[in-house]
């Protein structure tokens, strides 16, 4: 005899409404497999095409434009000579997703502890900012060293970045979205300053362009495939995709992925268990500081090799990182095939369309729309509750029809 | 005896008595202390400054003292950097400072905060309800496109504003279905809302104007000026001849403050923010109510954008033209503790800091660009709670589910 | 006497996903009556008032108000029809003031479209007044008492017109005196004509106050039967379906050495208020210790601090003779506390875990579970295993997800995780809340058991009968002290008003 009220058991509507951010996500990822992302990413690209079509272009061949352009054609015609268009066009898509990869992995690994990391585009540009720094001051240095120094510096920086949004919110309780997207635009404003008229990290040579030192080439990263010059794919990109393991490895076989996760779901709970959940708040968001920091060293020193004021407000891996983590339901393989996709994305709309299907211009903005349209509707499970309510239907009927099968 | 008995009790001796005063007093001390050294009081020897800002400091160790640790720090603080900036303005030149500080400075003190108004009010509407509204950005962003557009196709800038104001509201209402209808996670939606809108914009501005720079000569949203002020001296640069659009926050703040407190409607629209299933069962619909305060916020961003571009931008618009606005319009909102008059004077705040960054370029372009951060580091500091605690409605965020 | 009826619900039916919570029941409330809806959880009650304030809506059956059938869209409905509701777990909105909660959704308006704040306070006085319902319309509803809120739901139906009054499980929050005062505000609304619905699973309170008593069970309506001649034994029949053994068997304690001791322990709560004043007592090896107390005494803050999740201002705490120094959660338990907190779902489980990573929650960083911070699941999976063959835990395996479990298997791992790790003390809080009766036997007989095995026990409870059914000695705690010891046998009534503080007494 107890005195709770009792509400009627939970429909998957209700879980979903309740517990925290990182419970409902992973409910949905046990409620839609991999069907959901595919169906939300194809419902995307559906309205996409619509509002193509409505602007008077095709968008049929806009895609198919876009799919070339990002070299997907490639599988078709495999080869390694970079000249071939498609695959140079791959090479490039491939460099995209290698900072898509890692700044997705920095918004899921902080999703994963319940904290929702806005703030990636503010620790790409602090890591970009430092590989820089350290990319052009050292100059003489071997490279091997002068390049672990700047990228794990780089690296560092934005944990730190990240970690005072950690901090705020560990201490004072202070909401990570609010003080990340504080962040991000501190950062770059930071930039502006850096490489602006007689800023510290500007030009040397050159004091009339607000642009920075270019990176020594002992910082550089060796290319793979394809020329230095011609912005070929640098090692990154296998840091990326250790990244990916590192990640899955960290979350399931150790005790800090075990807190981390426990703190996501629970912290109530995780407390009771003997976890101090504040110092995993700061861990996580450091850790997820550090992918995108890591992100911003890679591009510096593996393409980029310089940066300008006019670059900062152009660029938005991070943002793109949050479509990609939402999408791929903050785990390791989704993150890296998101990635793949937004990467397929950013480049095949950018640089791959001959102006009398789309404009770049137009098919560049179209990524943002697709992303959101994404992002919105991985926020409202609106096919996850399809596919749900789907299998429950669907459930009775299979066992009634195993029962006539039996008898 | 808690707090509010004794605050009931005898309201101003235990005001006078309470820390909180003390401290509020320490941190206007020493913004204070700077203040003096600037036109128009500038004074020239730092005595003055230093005076006033030992005195803020003394108020903010007491303040600690007495318990409230974290606001007499904040005036501590504020004490040392008062005498910090007011050194350095009794440093430089006479002839700077007057370029820096004049009466214009208050015109664009307005002229930059009103855009934070419009979105600070919308967006605390929003939350009032219960529902957290990141799109703002991108709402401010529909609003400024969608505006000029009007006023260009429309032929005037009342179209201007009443397109713009529909589509935020269109946009706001796609939000809305998606927060309250479907619960999503509104954070994750208002994310997307800014990247679509940012999409939207970008994608028509192309398509419509191929990127350049609207046609020349479209209906801008008038100045009023006021003829006995415009011609005084102090006043008439000061606000003798502003926008229709900063008149209109004005009336907007105190209008909405009426609303929220001191109307039925403003009592509802709270108690959903605050208790839904309280006022669920008293038979409100907190869905309708909801619904009717985000796109309420969409509708009063959007107007915040089409001033953006078709008042201070003189008609123009570019790729991205909010840059961060609905994100400091947030800010002011949360550092004015989500009450109209709060978030008004966090908005000027603000503003003033944005005019102030583009005047200190006559000291150096590195400078100014720095102080561009003031507003987001200011609201660090609000939510980090040095100036006492943030407090947003109780259930603010958190999707709600009839049963 | 032939009293007009007010109020028909015929043949109601609702079923949710997998339950059927109201299966074709039937109630009437006559004018002027109290009338009480009794039975166990789950048993359907508040779904059936939730209908019958407009709430949910019925699959099947009729609402008839003064004959005339109606149909709820939503509880403004209800509240037009001349229905009121207060609920279990109050609808107040605490930074407002008790004038305008009261007022809220039918505000008093002058001009035209400002609030009238004064009318609604003298409209608040009046009613006040009328029913003795004594409250000050002017203070915020966090400043007010637990008693004090609930008079303010009651004013807030009265202030729509409510005629039925359904009070869903009011005494809950109440001190013993507080319930008097709340059956005399019932009995002068009685007399003023208003009917009033009393939701409770509490017989005493129901045999004192109501007329007429309705007893569900598993969502059917069992009986309806006049007070007259109703008694505790019968309506308990009738609300189980068996004979209730209310007391649990168990052979005298024989208490060892000192196993937890506490001294002179003072905690506050987040807001600062001091809820633990001075606290000391002991509990041995072999007994189980239950304190008693109405909830908002200080239990929870007591509890928090014995088991590290809160830091005490001053005090000591010792566990097996020696002092916990800067208590965390962590230094209590590897110091030999277990703990079976008082919301399993809340604190006590992660429900997305699977149930080998929950067993694992207290010690997974150590060996063999995990070495040099790397882990090592098959371990936790083995461990899962004999634990849940020991415990019987049903529903799943060691990788099935902890919230898939019913509420008695999920504290069965609970339960399974604290006594595996062999604890000195265990400390149980709450521990069969929201379990049915097959769970709530299940875990008092492993409490016994456990005690009998030699741990020292501490049992805090808000249920007075299962603490005077468990405990081999019963302390009262009241505004965070303790206001009385018992051991041995121990009357009801003496406790209930120590729980009050022993300063009034209890109204016959």
């Amino acid at each position: 005899m107890t005195m709770d009220v009792n509400y009627p058991p939970e429909t998957p509507e209700e879980a979903a409404a309740t517990g925290t951010l990182a419970a409902r996500i992973a409910l949905k990822q046990r409620a839609g497999g991999v069907v959901v992302p595919v169906m939300t990413a194809l419902l995307a690209f559906l309205i996409g095409g619509f509002v193509v079509l409505a602007t008077g272009h095709n968008p049929l061949l806009a895609y198919r434009d876009i799919f070339n352009g990002a070299g997907l054609n490639w599988v078709f015609h495999p080869t390694t000579n970079v000249a071939n268009t498609a695959a140079y066009n791959l090479s490039q898509t491939l460099l995209q997703t290698t900072t898509l990869i890692l700044c997705g992995l920095a918004v899921a690994f902080a999703f994963r502890c319940g904290m929702f990391n806005i703030g990636g585009q503010g620790q790409y540009f602090i890591g970009l900012y430092v590989a820089n720094w350290l990319g052009y001051d050292f100059a003489g240095m071997n490279p091997v060293p002068h390049i672990l120094l700047a990228v794990g510096a780089a690296t560092l920086a934005g944990a730190l970045w990240a970690g005072i949004a950690g901090f705020l919110k560990a201490t004072v309780g202070a909401h990570e979205v609010i003080s990340t997207i504080m962040l991000n635009w501190i950062a770059i404003w930071i930039g502006e300053w850096l490489f602006g008229d007689g800023g510290p990290l500007q030009n040397a040579a050159n004091k009339t362009v607000p642009i920075s030192n270019d990176v020594a080439s002992s910082a550089q990263l060796p290319v793979f495939w394809g020329q230095k010059e011609l912005q070929g794919l640098h090692v990154g990109f296998f840091v990326a995709l250790a990244a990916l393991v590192v990640f899955w490895v960290i979350l399931s076989r150790t005790t800090l992925g075990y807190e981390v996760r426990a703190v996501g779901f629970n912290p109530d709970a995780a407390a009771y268990g003997g976890i101090n959940v504040k110092k995993n708040l700061f861990r996580a968001m450091a850790i997820s500081g550090a992918f995108a920091g890591l992100a911003g060293a890679l591009d510096m020193l593996g393409y980029l090799y310089h940066f300008g004021q006019s670059d900062i407000p152009v660029s938005s891996v991070g943002f793109l990182g949050i479509a990609v983590a939402l999408l791929g339901r903050n785990t390791a393989v989704g993150t890296g095939l998101g990635a793949l996709l937004f990467g397929a994305l950013l480049f095949g709309t950018t640089h791959g369309l001959s102006s009398n299907v789309i404009q770049p211009e137009l098919a560049g903005n179209l990524t943002y729309i697709i992303q959101g349209l994404i992002v919105l509707f991985v926020g409202a499970d609106v096919l996850i509750l399809y596919v749900w309510n789907t299998r429950r239907r669907l459930r009775p009927r299979a066992r009634a029809r195993a029962k006539e099968a039996a008898a | 005896m808690t707090e509010w008995a004794q605050r009931l009790e005898n309201p101003l001796s235990a005001r006078l008595r309470d820390p909180a005063t003390t401290g509020y007093a320490g941190l206007v001390l020493g913004a204070f202390a700077a203040f003096l050294a600037i036109p128009p009081i500038q004074a020239r020897t730092i005595t003055w400054p230093i005076v006033v800002g030992i005195v803020a400091a003394v108020l903010g160790i007491w303040t600690a003292a007495r318990g409230r640790r974290r606001l007499g720090i904040g005036a501590v603080v504020t004490g040392i950097i008062g005498i910090g900036l007011g050194i350095l303005a009794t440093r430089s030149g006479v002839g700077n400072l007057n370029d820096a500080f004049n009466a214009a400075l208050i015109a664009q003190m307005f002229a930059f905060s009103t855009p934070l108004v419009f979105g600070a009010i919308g967006g605390m509407f929003s939350e009032r309800s219960g529902v957290v509204n990141i799109g703002l950005e991108g709402m401010m962003l529909m609003g400024a496109f969608w505006g000029v557009y009007g006023a260009d196709k429309g032929g005037s800038w009342v179209v201007g504003l009443f397109v713009g104001a529909g589509i935020g509201a269109v946009l706001a209402l796609v939000y809305a279905y998606f927060a309250i209808h479907l619960r999503a996670d509104q954070i994750v939606g208002g994310t997307a809302v800014n990247f679509l809108a940012l999409g939207i914009t970008g994608y028509f501005f192309f398509q419509l104007y191929h990127g350049n720079y609207i046609s020349q000569g479209v209906s801008t949203i008038p100045n009023v000026r006021i003829p006995f002020i415009a011609d005084m001296h102090f006043l008439g640069p000061a606000i003798g001849d502003l926008n229709l659009m900063i008149w209109a926050s004005f009336v907007l703040v105190i209008l909405s403050y009426v609303v929220v407190f001191k109307t039925p409607i403003g009592l509802r629209i709270r108690a959903c923010g605050e208790h839904p299933r309280a006022a669920d069962t008293v038979g409100i619909n907190v869905y309708a109510v909801r619904y009717g305060a985000v796109v309420l916020s969409g509708i009063l961003a959007a107007l915040g954008g089409v001033y953006l571009s078709d008042g201070f931008g003189g008609g123009a618009f570019n790729d991205n033209m909010t840059a961060g606005r609905g994100f400091i319009a947030l800010a002011a909102m949360i550092f004015g503790n989500w009450r109209p008059f709060g978030a008004f004077g966090a908005a000027l705040l603000f503003g003033f800091s944005s005019a102030l960054a583009l005047r200190l370029q006559v000291y150096s372009a590195s400078a100014s660009t720095l102080f561009n951060v003031l507003p987001y580091v200011l609201t660090l500091i609000a939510v980090a709670g040095v100036i006492g605690r943030t407090v947003p409605p109780a259930a603010d965020g958190k999707p709600y589910r009839k049963q | 006497m032939a009293e007009e009826i007010v109020l028909e619900m015929r043949s109601v039916r609702k079923e949710f996903p997998g339950v059927l919570a109201n299966d074709d029941v039937d109630l009437d409330v006559r004018r002027g009556e109290v009338h009480a809806l009794l039975g166990e959880n789950g048993a359907g009650k508040s779904t059936l008032m939730n209908i019958l304030y407009g709430l949910y809506h019925p699959d099947a059956g009729e609402i008839l108000v003064h004959g005339k059938p109606v149909a709820f869209a939503s509880a403004r409905d209800a509240i037009q029809a001349g229905i009121g509701m207060v609920h279990q777990h109050f609808m107040l909105i605490p930074v407002m003031t008790v004038a305008e909660n009261i007022v809220l959704g039918m505000e008093p308006v002058r001009d035209g479209v400002l609030l009238d704040e004064r009318a609604a306070e003298a409209r608040v006085r009046e009613l006040s007044g009328r029913f003795g319902l004594v409250v000050d319309p002017a203070s915020l509803v966090s400043a007010i008492t637990v008693g004090q809120e609930q008079r303010v739901e009651i004013l807030k139906a009265l202030f729509r017109g409510a005629d039925v009054l359904i009070l869903d499980e009011p005494t809950a929050v109440l001190t013993p005196q507080e319930a008097h005062e709340l059956f005399d505000i019932i009995r002068s609304l009685k007399a003023d004509g208003k009917s009033i619905i009393f939701i409770s699973h509490k017989l005493n309170e129901v045999l004192e106050i109501a007329d007429r008593i309705t007893v569900l069970r598993r969502g059917k309506k069992i009986e309806t039967v006049p007070r007259e001649g109703a008694t505790e034994a019968s309506l308990a029949r009738a609300m189980v379906g068996r004979e209730v053994l209310l007391r649990v068997e168990k052979t005298p304690a024989q208490p060892g050495d000192v196993l937890l001791a506490v001294e002179d322990l003072h905690v506050h709560d987040d807001r600062g208020i001091e809820k633990v004043r001075g606290v000391s007592f002991q509990v041995r090896a072999g007994e189980i210790v239950g304190i008693a107390g109405v909830d908002g005494n200080g239990q929870t803050e007591l509890v928090d601090a014995i088991t590290g999740l809160r830091k005490p201002t001053s005090g000591r705490i010792e566990v097996a003779g020696r002092e916990v120094h800067q208590a965390t959660a962590r230094r209590m338990l590897d110091a030999g506390v277990g703990h079976i907190p008082e919301d399993r779902q809340r604190r006590g489980l992660v429900l997305e875990f699977t149930i080998a990573e929950d067993i694992a929650l207290h010690d997974y960083a150590k060996a063999p579970n995990a070495r040099w911070g790397w882990l090592f699941p098959t371990r936790l999976v083995g461990r899962a295993a004999r634990l849940i063959r020991e415990f019987d835990v049903r529903g799943g395996g060691p990788l099935t997800r902890a919230g898939g479990l019913s509420g008695g298997n999920q504290q069965k791992v609970v339960v399974a995780r604290e006594i595996s790790r062999d604890p000195r003390v265990l400390v149980a809080a709450q521990p069969t809340r929201g379990l049915d009766v097959g769970a709530i036997e299940y875990l008092h007989r492993r409490i016994v058991a456990e005690r009998d095995e030699g741990r020292a026990v501490l049992l805090v409870s808000l249920e007075l009968d299962e603490i005077l059914s468990l405990s081999d000695r019963i302390l009262v705690i009241y505004e965070g002290e303790i206001a009385g010891e018992h051991a041995g046998a121990a009357s009801e009534e003496e406790i209930g008003l120590e729980m009050l503080g022993g300063k009034e007494r209890s109204a016959a």
